[in-house]
Parts: C-alpha cells; structure tokens; sequence
C-alpha cells in the first residue's frame, strides 16, 4: 500500500511538476532569469547526467564554472533507470530548463530525436566528430547526422586474476572464443574458486548481440534472426557453464540474490569476471577489497569461430545532446567542446575515458589508475582498451526487444524450456514486434 | 427573500468544494476521459505524432500472449486476499482475548504495513535466497530436500509474491477485524455459551456471521488493492523471472513508462478498470447471501 502510494504519488508528481514547470519555464525566459547574454552577460545552463555529483560531474562544472565567469553550468543527476530517464524526458518535452543531456542508450536517444528535442550539430562547424572520437563515433549516428557527441570510451573485457592464471599455467589471452573461456573457468575453478567466471546480468547479452550486429539482426526477408545458430550456442554454452560445469552461477540464484559479482571477483571467489571500465572504480578501493593480486584483461570472447568475424560490444558512451529548445546553444556547444576535449578528466576515476585524441591516452590511464596503477597488468589494459582492433557497436535494439529476449533466455537458464523452443519463442515475439513497429 | 438566501448558501457551498473539485478535475476526471480517448491512438510518448487508430490496441491486447499471462499472474496474485483476510480472522480472535504480549503482538503484526516497500523487498529476497536463504534451510531441517527455488523459478516466483503480500495485508486485515469484534456484544457471545456452543461454534456461527460487513469491506477494498498493487513485485522481480511475474498493473506499467506505448497501455488500463468494476458488482450482487448487517 505504501509503495503503491509512493509510486502513485511519483506519477502523479511528475505530470503535476510537468505543468507546473510548464509554467515556470515560461515565466523565466519572459523574467529575463534564464534570457542569456542579454540580460546581464550572464548565461546559465543546466547539464542533465545520470553520474552522481560527486563521482566527478560536480568537480567538472566547479572547474568550467571558475574559469568561464559568463557562463554558468549547473549539473543535475537524473537516475539512469525508467524512472529516472521518464523524468528527464518529461523535462524536455514540457520544456523545462535542460540546456545539455547524456544519453546512456541509443534507444533512449532515437526518442528524444523523434521528440524533437535533440539538436542536429551539423550547424557547427567548427569540430570535427568523426575526425575527434574516431571511426566508432558512426554508430551514434541517426539519418547520418549527429544529434549530440558520444564523449567517453566504452570498454567491456574479461577482467582476470592474474595469480590465479599464472599457477594454473594459463596465459592472458588477446582473442579468444567462448569455448575457450569456458575451458579457462573449469580449469580455474580447479584451482581453488568457487567460480570460474561471474558477470553482470547487463553484460550476459553481449555475445547475442556481437553475433546479432554482424549477421543482421533481421534477416532479408524482413524477419527475425534471432535463430542464428549462434544465439543457440550462447545458450547452450551458457547453460554448460551453470549446469555441467558450476562454472557460473545459476541464472536463478544470481536474480533473486542481486548477486554482486564485482565484490566476488575481487574478493577471490571468482577467477574471471565479465565487465567494463566501471570495475575500476570498485577495484581501486583497497580498504573495502584488499587484494594481493594483479588484475589482468582480455578481449570478452566471441562465439564465431573466426576472429574476422567479431563484433564487440563497445564503442562510445555518454552521448551529450543538446536541447533543441535551449536559449543558449552556443554557449552548450562551447561547454561541449571543453568537455569533451579533457574538460571531462576529473570522471576518469570512475572509468569514464575521454574518447577525444585531444586528451593524451596515457594521462587519462593514469587518471583511471590513480594510486593503484602497480595493481594491475598495464600491457593487458591498455591492449583492451586501445590496442584491440576489433570493430565495436553501441546496442541499438528497441527495449522491447532486449526484454523479450531476456524473459525467453531467462526461462531456459532456469530450465523451463529447451533451447530450441526459447529460440522459437523468442523469433515469434521478435516477429510479432516487427509487424507491430513497422 | 428566501430563494437568494438559498442561492447564497449554495454558492458558498461551491466555493467551499471548489478547491477540491479542481483537484478531482485536474487530477481525476481530465486524466481519465484523456486516457480514455488515448486507447483509441497510437500516442507513444515523445513521438511527434498521434494517430487515430480505432480499435487497434484493443485486438492487439487480445492477441498478446503477454496479456493473458499477466492476467493469469494477476488472479493468482489475487489468491493472496482471502487466505491473507482468513489468518487475519484467526490472528484477530486470539488476539481479542487476553493473552500475553497482546498489544506487542498486536504492534508486531502491524508493523510489515507500515515498513518501506524497497525495505520489505530486500528482506524477502534474502529469507527466499534458493541456497542459502533461511527459508529453505528451514524447510531442508525438517526434511524436504528439494524444497522451492522460489522467486528464482517461473512455477513459485508468483506464490512466493503471494507470501509476502500475505505477510504484508496480514496486519492491516487484522486491525480492521478487531475493531469489528469488539463491536460485537458480549451478551451474543455468552448466549451462545450457554447455549453451550463450543468455541469454534461460536466463532462460525455467531462472530463470523457478526463480523462479515467488515469481511465484506475487506474483500472488496483487498481485491482493488491488490489488483493495483505493482510496487512490491517491481521492486523485487521486475516482473520476472521470464515473465513469471508481470501482473497487469506491472504490465501497463512497463508499457507506459518503459515502452512510452501510451496508447496501448491505456488500453490495458481500461481492461484492469473493467476486471475491478465486474469483481465489485459481482461482490455487491453476491453480498446478500452472505452479508449480514
């Protein structure tokens, strides 16, 4: 009752903050409160994130803040969940003081795009994306244009414990197939951890979705692909892994106890673990996970047997868009550009890497390491991050899509279903959603 | 004289509802008739564009299968109510009569309603933790060697939901059936006994009977919440595992604030408002035959 309340009240909330901030917004541009370099040489923006303050954003405006007297950047956090990207949207489209936004999915920004709210950057011309950020920069592209700047470098590898390969006589791998991992965690497993390999519920799909971004994940026909023999595989791979092997938790007590797997890597429960840059943040504090071992990386594997045939998941993050209703473009372009371009250092602790070639690769590791560079393999990380080849994508799937394959895989890992029905199922539904979305 | 003193008095009467008629308005009416009118388009939040779709979205819930598992989900979520309302009825009686710890109890009952939800969910998903949860090592001590995964499998997911809401409404169901007992005369109660009714006699055939408008008032206010409720599931299953969970709110839910599926999700929200309002009337219909007043 008090949650249904709760959540009652947020809704209603929100819509009643929509028209009320209707309201306000109007009043203010009229009150010359937020009318820019006209009303004082003062101009004040509003930056929406989802990173909390602390964690860097707040140390980012405080140093732009200092240096730009005339222009003024205030950050607000939004919450990257439904409720949190709800609010931001409501925001927007109700015209409510947003001046700059990051996008954190491409499907979240295809909305705000539609919603018209998204500027196009092509009118300025004095930055050059694609030559900034590099060739993945592409895949944020919508109808070719860019509606905002990605800013930070993904990175999702297999984060590994050094000491537990080098007794087990196993080497940091530069390409590698899942078959291969998997041989990896039994052998590791042997060795004394509970687990060979842990990962994220975030990070499961990623190898569907490396074989679903190369292959198409609609077929020519219009329909789905979503049985490419390789999503079977995954599945049965997967499911080796949980069942024959305990290897990796089952699917099913990972859900229900919000397993924290980056705590279980790090306090040596599990020899591997599927991850990103964020790991860094957890593995650089030493008081709560005190370690005596290096962390190495390699490449998260792939299902193809060709390595020419990898896709992985990565590219550019942090999409920052600018307010296509904003009374001060020109001053959120001058702030984006900073940023971009090292403004955004300070975030770097907390795994956020510039994707820029303004800012020097080397520093931004060492901002990433900070005091604990000694506790890691230093050629390994910087192989994953930079030194690795392999094309990347940005997932770009509707959330209908992600969820509907994630409730039919859930299904099999838990046994309910074998996985040539959850394939079946889940080509049906993708089906279905096709005819739907049209 | 008379006729403007009248017109007088009912228009302070109107300006003393006004505030709260424009609340209602704003608030209750306006949103309904707008989502009323929004099943019959394609409104997708964001979208720039808004079509007139007709029925549409009706068939489209019609033929989701997703629909009906919600709504089989959502009546076995509704099986939480009566075996909630009957331990409540139980708890009552004992707690009516004087036995020790009484108000403590009284409070301890009472305090799962009164607990955050976030909270609750957290509680509940360690006590059902498959392997090591405590639930499941008390079943395993007493010799049930495979007992449920619960919220970590698709069959138990939606009874292990059911648990805890029973646990939830638990305290509230039984602070409104003891207050309903001690409206009940003494004097019935001792005609019965000296009628020489036995305990569980007088229970049935004279407290029950005495205390069903609140049953009747319970059974009706437990079904609409409960129906409404999505909270406690989004908290801790989202809905799945699959989608063992997804009940109709937490469906219209997912439709409207994660899909933007505005149009659809009214759709499904006048479905649930047309389930509550046939359980309503079949209940006021029915009340003759068991409701005494």
């Amino acid at each position: 009752m008090r949650i249904k309340k709760g959540l009652t009240g947020l809704i209603v909330g929100a819509l009643m903050l929509g028209l009320l901030a209707g309201c306000v917004g109007k009043n203010e541009t009229n009150g010359g409160d937020n009318g820019g370099g006209a009303a004082g040489g003062k101009v004040k923006l509003t930056m929406w994130g989802a990173v909390p303050p602390e964690n860097g954003p707040q140390e980012v405006v405080d140093t732009w803040n200092a240096e730009h007297p005339d222009i003024q950047v205030e950050y607000v956090r939004f919450v990257n969940d439904d409720d949190g990207n709800l609010k931001l949207d409501t925001a927007l489209s109700t015209g409510q003081n947003v001046d700059l936004y990051v996008n954190y999915t491409l499907t979240n920004l295809d909305k705000r795009i539609k919603g018209g709210t998204a500027l196009d950057l092509g009118e300025f011309t004095d930055y050059n994306i694609d030559e900034k950020m590099g060739e993945d920069a592409a895949s944020w592209k919508v109808d070719g244009k860019y509606y905002g700047m990605p800013t930070k470098k993904n990175a999702a590898f297999f984060a590994l414990n050094m000491k537990a390969l080098d007794q087990a006589g196993l080497s940091v791998p530069k390409a590698w197939t899942w078959d291969e991992a998997r041989e990896y965690a039994l052998k590791l497993k042997a060795s004394g951890f509970k687990y060979g390999l842990v990962q994220h519920t975030a990070s499961y799909v990623d190898p569907l979705d490396s074989v679903l971004v190369k292959n198409g994940y609609v077929k020519a026909d219009g329909t789905s692909n979503l049985d490419d023999p390789l999503v079977t595989k995954w599945l049965e791979t997967l499911n080796g892994m949980m069942k024959e092997d305990a290897t990796t938790p089952p699917l099913g007590e990972q859900l229900t106890s919000k397993m924290p797997v980056e705590n279980m890597f790090l306090g040596g429960e599990s020899a591997m673990i599927n991850i990103g840059e964020w790991l860094i943040r957890t593995s650089n504090n030493m008081t709560e996970f005190p370690r005596d071992w290096k962390i190495a990386f390699a490449p998260v594997p792939r299902l193809a047997a060709q390595e020419a045939d990898m896709v992985k998941s990565g590219g550019l993050g942090d999409f920052i868009a600018i307010n296509s209703k904003s009374k001060n473009k020109e001053a959120a372009w001058e702030f984006l550009k900073w940023y971009a371009d090292g403004g955004m250092m300070p975030m770097a602790a907390g795994g956020r890497l510039p994707s820029s070639n303004a800012v020097d690769q080397q520093t931004a590791i060492d901002h990433l390491l900070g005091d604990y560079a000694d506790s890691y393999d230093k050629e390994s990380l910087e192989f994953v991050l930079y030194g690795d080849e392999t094309p990347t994508f940005v997932r770009s799937i509707a959330q209908e899509v992600v969820d509907l394959r994630a409730q039919e895989y859930e299904k099999f890992f838990l046994g309910n279903q074998t996985a040539e029905v959850t394939v079946q199922n889940m080509v049906k539904r993708h089906n279905d959603w096709l005819k739907q979305n049209q | 004289m008379h006729k403007s003193w009248m017109k007088r008095q009912s228009r302070l009467g109107y300006l003393f509802i006004g505030p709260n008629m424009i609340g209602v308005l704003l608030f209750f009416i306006i949103p309904a008739v707008y989502s009323f009118y929004l099943m019959f388009t394609d409104y997708k939040f964001m979208s720039p564009e808004t079509h007139f779709v007709g029925l549409d979205n009706i068939r489209r819930m019609l033929n989701d299968d997703l629909f009906g598992v919600a709504l089989r989900n959502t009546f076995v979520f509704l099986l939480a109510v009566p075996v909630s309302m009957g331990l409540a009825f139980i708890v009552a009686v004992a707690l009516n009569k004087s036995v020790y710890w009484q108000k403590t109890l009284r409070a301890l009952y009472f305090m799962p309603y009164i607990t955050s939800g976030v909270a609750i969910a957290f509680v509940w998903m360690l006590l059902f933790q498959p392997t090591s949860g405590p639930i499941n090592g008390f079943l395993r001590g007493i010799g049930i060697a495979n007992p449920p995964g619960w919220l970590s499998t698709t069959e138990w997911s939606m009874y292990a939901i059911d648990i805890i809401w029973i646990w939830f409404m638990l305290g509230y169901n039984m602070i409104i059936y003891l207050a309903a007992l001690q409206e009940i005369p003494e004097e019935l109660v001792e005609a019965a006994k000296i009628d020489g009714a036995r305990p569980w006699q007088t229970i049935r055939q004279v407290i029950w009977p005495l205390v069903s408008p609140t049953t009747f008032l319970l059974l009706i206010t437990g079904l609409i919440m409960t129906i409404k409720n999505f909270g406690i599931i989004q908290a801790i299953t989202q809905g799945g595992p699959g989608n063992s969970t997804t009940v109709l709110s937490l469906f219209i839910y997912q439709n409207a604030f994660r899909y933007y599926e505005m149009g659809y999700a009214a759709a499904i929200s006048w479905a649930l408002f047309a389930i509550i309002m046939v359980f309503t009337v079949m209940q006021w219909l029915g009340q003759k035959r068991w409701v005494h007043y």
